[in-house]
């Protein structure tokens, strides 16, 4: 288990940072598409099966898709050198690696409760659903809500006017 | 609602007047802030002559609980030295809409202005909790700030905005030691204050932040650095506003929060109080006395003359405290006077500069001999209300420091050597063609001049209407001192 | 299961109203019918807030399982969201006709930025408080951006979704490290299972949250897209920025540490004190440089943020009603100068400070409102200003942070020195060539609204402190 999940997270990483890396665009996006597998792949070591699914029929199959389209529509000539460079770099580097530091600090001095142990073979649908549409019922409504903003932000600012 | 705050509501409802009046109408404008000048002067005439002096203390209390979550109250209440404050700011208030006859730019506004200010300073002196009385002192800044800036002379801007940041900066330290008197007792009504004991400690360190938020508008070397330039900038009338009214509001403050709350804290600080005073009398009286132009002279002078009513406070008995309060109200009318004068000559000349004049006796017989009221007046001779006062600040602090009160003598000899090389310069000497074509002083311009003069004279030769009035004020807080030490 | 509608109903209906403007805008077809959707978003939130008076507000009551709960603070939140959002609504009735072609996607989105608002107000649990803060602020995201042919608003619309993005990634790291360390996310559960001691790693989320809500308030150092925001984006919407998104952002501020780390405030309180005063200073301090006003407004709103953050410093009771009470005033100040901001944009497209020259002749009502509202914000009296720093001030001191209160005073003094800028640039200047300004009858209403209500608090602050401190008191137990 302890290897798998350690698999999972270096590619995830991996994959992550070839994503910010790369100076192509496309690229860029295929490599966000392994991320999102390496992410589904956890979701399944910790038994979440639905949010493993979900994380890929939705990320992969929907918002990688549509970032490639994005990508491919909206870009004339060739996309070599057209993930933008950033000038802070380095500095961004070395900030991160300090805040990782700073933050594995922090997990390897702290006891963290014992995790309840999950129910092998529940299903963590109901469960899901059970949560959503009961504790969570705001929230889930007005998620409805900012989808609906989100799809009228995409109309005003793409529609032509005069 | 008592008297008081019909005498303090009466500037603010005349502005709201004002502001219905369309802005055209200029000479409706000027009646209408004449009417309410002069209502404001026989309201605080009426006080002066109704507050009852067998009785003494605070009369006309007024108390309606304003914040009750914090118990603020809006309390008013007059005792003899609010009353001979509340009569002086009548009287200077109702001479500066006359000096401002001849306004001819944004007259509606000018008024306005005047008029919140003027609401403003009334607070100060009538009302008896700290909080009121500190925002009604925050009221008069503003609008003096626009008044200097729009209608003012020279660099106006510059002089605007030292007045307001010193005004407030001095503001932030009464207000930190406002909070600290709130923290501290849970009240900021003055008469319960004074019932309260505080700690030694707590007096020097809230008497301390008070010395310095009043005393910028004292003002209090080397606080005074506004003076200057925000009273020669200033339009005439709020220069005699500035110089007659508002620079007693430090004072009056001083002694009425400073000294009647905390007598151990000001015995503390006194002694430095009498120092500055020193400097103020003496080292201020020598700038005025290289000045050059006219208005800075004045200006200075002003400051000069304060320094005798700091002497008078640090000195902490009586005698002197009468004689401060005194000074402070001779020394309002005189500076109003001086200002009015000057303003109404630089109508005439369209020049300050004392070495433009000369011989002007020839042609404004009337002005000079004005000036020279004012200048005598001035430099405290026998006669003029301002005699009584210096000689009771002198006589009241000699007793405590002999050397100081000695030294500060010494300012009378050289204000009577600057006035009279200004009246010199100005007045006499061979008749100047130059000035051939000046008409003297006549008609509306000179009501109010003679008008402060007579009042002058009036009190110097019945001192003891008024004195006997600020005694009676004084008197209690001087009980306050002896409980204390 | 017993769902408490009351405690929605307000939520319910500004999403209803939104959706209904969405339709109607839709329905209607020609654009004079359109023009009347602004004015019936008006009505609706003005039936709101007379509804909102009627709504039960003594105790505490739950919508399900202590998620989403209204209270009295709730409740007066939810009130402070309202009214801005009607006097920004009027303020923009017709500033953003040029803008809108009349249709009724604008005002529908203010509606749904309000929804959002309220959310963050009712919430008690983390993930219900994220989504009402991603409601609220993708919906500003799209208001800013709205004049998508200026290229500034556009600007300032991407800086912001950016920006709050990085925000919000923070702060859903630092609620997963909670999540993590206690296996719990509604607020009552985490007081309970929260012991005095802390570990390092809680120390990083209370840090984390911090940040995240920090943004929303502009706190320094969160505050950089602050000014090119307020710039960018249309008046109204940089008033209702400013004023209602700050304000929830302070909602959600109060309940988190008032409430669920309140046994940690020894740990995040030297922090949160550093960051006041940061805030204060550098708020203030570039404001002296600014020479729009819009800019100007942007960093005293950071600065306000600062004297704000006094109350949570204060941490009373007393401190939690100057802070409600400060939040008050500084709405209807604020509104009143960016309306006088709207009126100078409407007649000469331009905000910078040297323009607002000659004002006091071309618009005097328009210049009354500026003085006053600057006024209040320098804290001068009468306005209601100078009683919410006195209000502050006191309960700072009487904490024991003398120090802190004699740098907020003076760093009020500084804040006077540019707003007095500001006040001498329009009551002087040259008239000979501007002619009289032309002000839309709605605007001269917000004017007049904030005008009265600012000078109204400040003389008769009575009533307000009474209510706010029940407020507290309900809130604080």
């Amino acid at each position: 288990m302890i290897i798998i999940f350690y698999l999972f997270s270096f590619l995830l990483l991996a994959f992550a940072l070839g994503t910010v890396l790369s100076k192509n665009l496309v690229h860029s996006a295929l490599l966000m598409i392994g991320s999102f597998f390496a992410v589904a792949g956890l979701y399944i070591l910790l038994q979440a099966e639905f949010l493993a699914m979900v994380q890929i029929l939705v990320y992969v199959g929907a918002i990688a898709v549509l970032v490639v389209f994005g990508v491919m529509l909206t870009r004339k000539g060739s996309v070599k050198d057209s993930n933008l460079p950033n000038r802070y770099k380095k500095v961004g580097a070395l900030s991160a690696v300090i805040f990782f530091a700073l933050l594995v600090r922090s997990i390897i001095n702290t006891s963290f409760p014992a995790p309840s142990s999950p129910v092998v073979g529940a299903n963590t649908i109901i469960q899901i659903a059970q949560t959503l549409l009961t504790q969570y019922a705001v929230a889930f409504e007005a998620l409805g809500v900012l989808l609906l903003v989100a799809i009228i932000g995409a109309i005003i600012i793409g529609k032509e006017t005069k | 609602m008592s008297l008081l705050s019909y005498i303090i509501l009466t500037p603010f409802i005349g502005a709201a007047m004002l502001v219905l009046i369309p802005e055209k109408q200029t000479t409706f404008i000027k009646l209408v802030s004449a009417l309410f000048a002069f209502i404001g002067l026989a309201l605080s005439f009426y006080l002066f002559l109704n507050y009852d002096k067998s009785l003494g203390g605070m009369q006309f209390v007024e108390n309606i609980p304003w914040i009750k979550a914090f118990a603020i109250n809006y309390k008013l209440g007059a005792d003899g030295l609010s009353v001979s404050m509340a009569l002086l700011t009548g009287i200077i208030w109702f001479a500066g809409v006359l000096v401002t006859w001849n306004l001819q730019e944004r007259v509606k506004e000018f008024f306005i202005y005047m008029l919140i200010l003027v609401g403003g300073v009334f607070g100060v002196f009538l009302s008896l909790d700290l909080l009121v009385l500190f925002i009604f002192l925050e009221i008069a800044v503003i609008p003096k700030f626009i008044l200097i800036h729009i209608w003012g002379s020279g660099k106006k801007e510059y002089s605007a905005m030292k007045y307001t940041l010193y005004l407030l900066a001095g503001s932030a330290f009464s207000l930190i030691a406002l909070i600290l008197i709130y923290i501290h007792s849970s009240t900021l009504d003055v008469t319960q204050l004074a019932l309260i004991t505080y700690s030694v400690p707590f007096q020097k360190f809230i008497f301390f932040l008070l010395l310095i938020g009043f005393g910028v508008i004292v003002p209090l070397w080397p606080l005074h650095r506004w003076t200057p330039d925000g009273h020669s900038s200033a339009p005439t009338a709020i220069s005699m506003l500035l110089a007659g009214v508002i620079m007693k509001l430090g004072g009056y403050a001083l002694i009425r929060v400073g000294i009647g709350v905390f007598p151990a804290g000001a015995a503390f600080w006194a002694p430095l109080i009498a120092v500055i005073a020193v400097v103020n009398c003496i080292y201020i009286a020598l700038v005025a006395m290289v000045q050059k132009d006219l208005k800075y002279v004045v200006a200075n002078s002003s400051i000069s003359h304060m320094g005798y009513v700091l002497i008078g406070i640090a000195a902490m008995n009586t005698i002197s405290l009468t004689g401060a309060a005194s000074q402070m109200f001779a020394h309002g009318i005189m500076a109003a006077l001086f200002f009015a004068l000057v303003g109404a000559i630089y109508n005439k000349t369209h020049t300050r500069m004392l070495a433009d004049f000369g011989g002007l006796a020839f042609q404004m017989p009337r002005a000079a001999t004005l000036f020279l009221i004012t200048g005598l007046a001035s430099l405290g001779l026998p006669g003029f209300f301002n005699f009584v006062a210096e000689f009771l600040i002198f006589a009241g602090a000699f007793k405590v420091y002999p050397v100081l009160t000695t030294v500060t003598i010494l300012a009378v000899v050289i204000t009577a050597i600057y006035v009279l090389r200004v009246v010199q310069q100005m007045f006499f000497g061979p008749r100047n063609p130059k000035w051939d074509s000046l008409t003297d002083l006549k008609g509306i311009e000179l009501v109010p001049l003679v008008f402060l003069a007579v009042i002058l004279l009036w009190f110097g030769l019945v001192p003891s209407s008024i004195t006997n009035l600020i005694n009676q004020g004084i008197d209690p807080i001087v009980a306050q001192i002896g409980g204390a030490l | 299961m017993i769902l408490s509608w009351p405690t929605i109903i307000l939520e319910i209906s500004s999403l209803g109203i939104g959706l209904l403007l969405l339709i109607l805008g839709l329905v209607f077809t020609s654009l004079k019918s359109k023009a009347t959707l602004g004015y019936f978003s008006i009505i609706a939130l003005l039936l709101m807030l007379v509804g909102s008076f009627y709504l039960p507000s003594g105790a505490t009551q739950t919508f399900i399982n202590n998620f989403y709960v209204q209270d009295s603070l709730a409740l007066f939140f939810k009130q402070l969201f309202i009214v801005s959002a009607l006097l920004v609504n009027t303020m923009a009735l017709r500033y953003m006709k040029p803008h809108t072609n009349n249709r009724g996607d604008f005002f529908a989105l203010t509606f749904f930025a309000l929804t959002g608002m309220m959310m963050m107000a009712s919430a008690a649990e983390f993930i219900t408080l994220y989504i009402g803060l991603e409601l609220m602020t993708f919906t500003f995201v799209l208001l800013t951006a709205y004049k998508k042919h200026d290229l500034k608003s556009g600007e300032a619309g991407l800086k912001y979704i950016l920006l709050s993005a990085v925000s919000s990634g923070v702060l859903l790291y630092g609620f997963s490290l909670l999540y993590g360390l206690t296996g719990a996310l509604d607020f009552s559960s985490l007081v309970a299972l929260f012991a005095p001691t802390s570990s390092p790693l809680l120390v990083w989320a209370i840090v984390m949250v911090l940040a995240g809500l920090g943004f929303k308030i502009a706190l320094v150092p969160f505050h950089m897209w602050t000014p090119d925001v307020y710039e960018g984006a249309p008046t109204p919407i940089t008033a209702f920025l400013a004023v209602g998104s700050k304000a929830a952002g302070f909602v959600a501020f109060i309940r988190v540490f008032f409430q669920v780390f309140a046994v940690y405030s020894p740990i995040f309180m030297p922090l949160l004190i550093a960051l006041t005063v940061l805030t204060l200073l550098i708020g203030n301090l570039i404001a002296l440089a600014q020479t729009h006003l819009k800019r100007l407004l942007a960093y005293s709103s950071i600065a306000h943020a600062g004297y704000i953050l006094l109350g949570v410093i204060a941490y009373s009771k007393l401190g939690l009603s100057a802070i409600l009470f400060y939040l008050l005033l500084y709405m209807f100040a604020n509104i009143g100068a960016f309306a006088a901001v709207a009126a100078l944009v409407i007649n000469t497209g331009q905000d910078k400070i040297s323009d607002l020259a000659g004002l006091w002749k071309s618009s005097p009502f328009t210049s009354v409102v500026l003085l006053v509202s600057l006024l209040s914000l320098a804290g001068i009296p009468p306005t209601a200003g100078f009683i919410g720093k006195f209000y502050l001030f006191t309960e700072l001191v009487s904490r024991g942070y003398l120090w802190l209160a004699f740098v907020a005073v003076g760093m009020s003094l500084v804040a006077i020195y540019y707003y007095l800028v500001v006040i001498r640039t329009f009551l002087s200047g040259s008239v000979a060539e501007k002619t009289s300004m032309t002000i839309p009858f709605s605007l001269k209403l917000v004017m007049l609204v904030s005008v009265v209500m600012t000078i109204g608090i400040g003389v008769f602050p009575g009533p307000f402190t009474d209510y706010l401190l029940k407020v507290a008191q309900a809130f604080l137990g």
